[in-house]
């Protein structure tokens, strides 16, 4: 089981849902989520700022992100993400988990090797159970 | 000569009538005795003796002026003789035909030329003009006469003419006539001479160039030609233009004439295409470009410019040949259509987007609502209205969900023209269409014949041939005749360069005569069964297709159905 992983997604019932289907399939032992790009690198700048205070809090082991969302989206995200200043955090491993059908942002997540695999909604216990064996 | 002899005669009979008449009376006068009668035969000896003295010299200077005439006459027998062999000499050698008019007898003779040039045979030969002049043809015949006879009476100086003359095999020769007349004392022509020479080659050799020069004359197209070298780095100077030429840039030939083509360049003319041209003058190759260039009138338009150069048998640069044509209306038309694919690019594009965005966000609720009712599956709930009601609710969510996965499907196809293609091998594609079918096959246990020895690989893309035979398959045993027992035949040929694919079932059939035209349409149901979308098929021709190939279908209702499918391999 993974101590704490981070759901990036615009769309409330979509977090509702993980937080659910995620507890159910002890799948991890915390979750926290984050609206967009920007609220997620937010939180990772505040960790950041107080594991300086010598207080070392936990960090996402894996990400599920979406693509399409307001402010700040998924690709963007990932771009700030991989930068040097995110390199205490970015060897935690990203799920794209979305309803594109656009072939190129499969293409584009190729390019990534931090995306370990771009699935399509709804998460699913199914899923996890595959994600387990993928990553454990 | 006669007259002479008379003469002579004449003078000798008057003398001796004379000399008889003085002697007579002499003697009778003075010597009348018998005594003296020889004396009378004196007398007739003495004028024996000087009549033969006379005789003899007449005699001898008329043989001495005989001889002078017969030695005269021997010589100018010679020389006729000479001057006949050399004209048979001429006559046997030249290709001419030869003929002899002698006017006022209208007899004439023809040379052998009648014979090898005309094919004419000595006895069909004609001894009179009319021949000759029935052998003209009919159209030439009133010109070439006026014109004969007007030399016969001296009219004109020369005669020559050219006419069609007919062959002993009805064919017409063009021939070139060429004659003199032979006059006696008093001017009169009493004789004419003539050679007819073969031109009928250079007559048609003339008519073949004039049908080429009308190419070059009648042509749409502009046609110039220039000298083969040019001064100062310019196009060679003009030496002919045709018509079209004239008509185009508004000059006329005698404007134009010893200039440069230099004079079209204006302010809008593409500069890199001229040097592009002067380069290709300058190392004698090909070349067409493409400019805009102006008339006389200082209007422009685009011209399509080609130069070819034209080499004698040395292999020496003798002219070229610049061949034009306005192509304004045609540049014209191609910015409209790279106007309207920009355009058409653009819109097809947006539309795409349109769709992935319009999927995307019809698909993302959704799955947040198969999400849910996959949590609502583990929860107990004890009311049995609510759980009817959630039963629909899951049926209804997951329908949708096929739907627009179904489009999706279609939407990602039509996008991917260009898929990768692989060696496939048909076994195992089947192998794999099976095992996903497995639970039906058990079910319903058709009789499934495969036969794909001859086409054991195929160059394709393997997802869609193996969605294009699920789907086949699964129809099959969907629409399924209830009498009798499923069958279904796949076979695999080559055919020269093509894999024709052929898939055939005893089932329920479809009625292609009311229904051909929607087979392979979107959302086309031919049967009312609950779980038929309509979908299939239009997959089915979208991915073969995709794969460019073909698929066409026959079908009887209650008999079965078949689909061939051809790919090129």
């Amino acid at each position: 089981m993974l101590e704490q992983i981070l759901c990036i997604d615009d769309d409330p019932i979509t977090l509702m849902l993980c937080k659910k289907v995620i507890l159910k399939s002890s799948f991890s032992r915390e979750i926290i989520t984050a609206q967009n790009g920007e609220e997620a690198l937010h939180h990772f700048n505040t960790l950041k700022y107080t594991n300086n205070k010598n207080k070392v809090s936990k960090k996402p082991e894996l990400i599920f992100l979406d693509l399409n969302m307001p402010v700040m989206g998924g690709w963007e995200f990932l771009d700030h993400f991989t930068s040097d200043a995110y390199a205490e955090f970015n060897s935690a491993k990203v799920i794209v988990l979305s309803s594109t059908i656009d072939p190129e942002d499969l293409m584009k997540a190729k390019k990534y090797p931090i995306i370990i695999d771009f699935l399509s909604k709804p998460i699913t216990q199914a899923m996890l159970e595959y994600l387990k064996k993928k990553i454990m | 000569m006669k007259s002479k002899t008379l003469k002579i005669t004449l003078v000798y009979v008057i003398i001796s009538l004379i000399m008889a008449i003085i002697c007579h009376n002499l003697l009778t006068k003075y010597f009348f005795e018998t005594r003296y009668s020889y004396l009378f035969f004196l007398k007739d000896v003495f004028f024996i003796i000087t009549t033969a003295f006379i005789f003899r010299y007449i005699l001898a200077k008329n043989e001495s002026k005989n001889i002078s005439v017969f030695k005269k006459l021997k010589k100018t027998n010679e020389e006729i003789k000479e001057s006949n062999e050399k004209y048979d000499i001429v006559a046997k050698a030249t290709s001419d035909t030869i003929w002899d008019w002698k006017i006022q007898e209208d007899k004439i003779n023809w040379n052998k030329g009648i014979e090898s040039v005309f094919g004419y045979n000595p006895e069909e030969v004609g001894k009179t003009s009319k021949w000759w002049f029935d052998k003209i043809h009919p159209e030439d015949s009133i010109r070439m006469s006026i014109k004969l006879y007007s030399f016969i009476e001296q009219k004109t100086e020369k005669w020559q003419d050219q006419y069609r003359f007919k062959c002993a095999d009805g064919t017409y020769k063009y021939v070139l006539d060429r004659g003199f007349l032979l006059k006696d004392e008093n001017g009169r022509a009493i004789r004419m001479i003539g050679a007819i020479q073969d031109i009928t080659k250079q007559k048609e050799e003339e008519q073949r160039l004039k049908l080429l020069e009308t190419v070059i004359t009648q042509s749409k197209d502009s046609i110039l030609i220039t000298e083969a070298n040019s001064k100062d780095h310019k196009i060679p100077k003009i030496v002919y233009v045709n018509p079209a030429f004239s008509q185009m840039s508004g000059y006329e030939s005698n404007e134009i004439i010893g200039k440069s083509t230099n004079i079209f360049k204006g302010p809008k003319s593409d500069s890199e295409e001229l040097k592009k041209l002067l380069r290709a003058i300058e190392n004698e190759e090909e070349c067409v470009i493409e400019t805009i260039t102006y008339t006389k009138t200082q209007e422009e338009y685009w011209v399509r410019f080609a130069m070819i150069p034209i080499f004698n048998n040395e292999g020496v640069i003798t002219h070229w040949i610049s061949i034009q044509r306005d192509i304004t209306d045609e540049k014209k038309l191609e910015t409209e259509k790279e106007h309207l694919i920009r355009e058409l690019t653009q819109n097809n594009k947006d539309l795409k987007q349109f769709s992935y965005i319009t999927s995307h966000n019809l698909r993302a609720p959704l799955s947040n609502l198969i999400g849910l009712l996959n949590l609502i599956e583990d929860i107990p709930i004890e009311d049995e209205e609510l759980e009817e009601i959630l039963a629909g609710f899951t049926k209804s969510t997951h329908l949708l969900n096929e739907t627009i996965n179904d489009l999706v499907k279609v939407i990602i196809i039509k996008d991917n023209p260009s898929m990768q293609k692989e060696e496939v091998s048909l076994k195992e594609v089947f192998e794999n269409v099976f095992s996903q079918l497995s639970f039906q096959i058990e079910l319903h246990k058709p009789i499934i014949k495969l036969k794909f020895d001859k086409v054991p690989l195929l160059n394709i893309n393997k997802a869609y041939i193996e969605s294009i035979l699920l789907n086949l398959l699964t129809n099959s045993i969907k629409y399924k005749s209830e009498n009798r027992k499923l069958k279904i035949s796949i076979t695999a040929e080559q055919i020269e360069n093509q894999a024709i694919i052929t898939f055939k079932d005893n089932g329920i059939g479809i009625d292609l005569e009311r229904n051909r035209d929607k087979v392979f349409g979107l959302y086309q149901r031919f049967h009312n069964y609950p779980d038929s979308k309509g979908l299939g098929l239009y997959l089915v021709k979208s991915q073969v297709e995709t794969m460019g190939g073909t698929i066409s279908i026959d079908s009887e209702v209650n008999k079965g159905t078949t689909f061939t499918i051809t790919f090129k391999n």
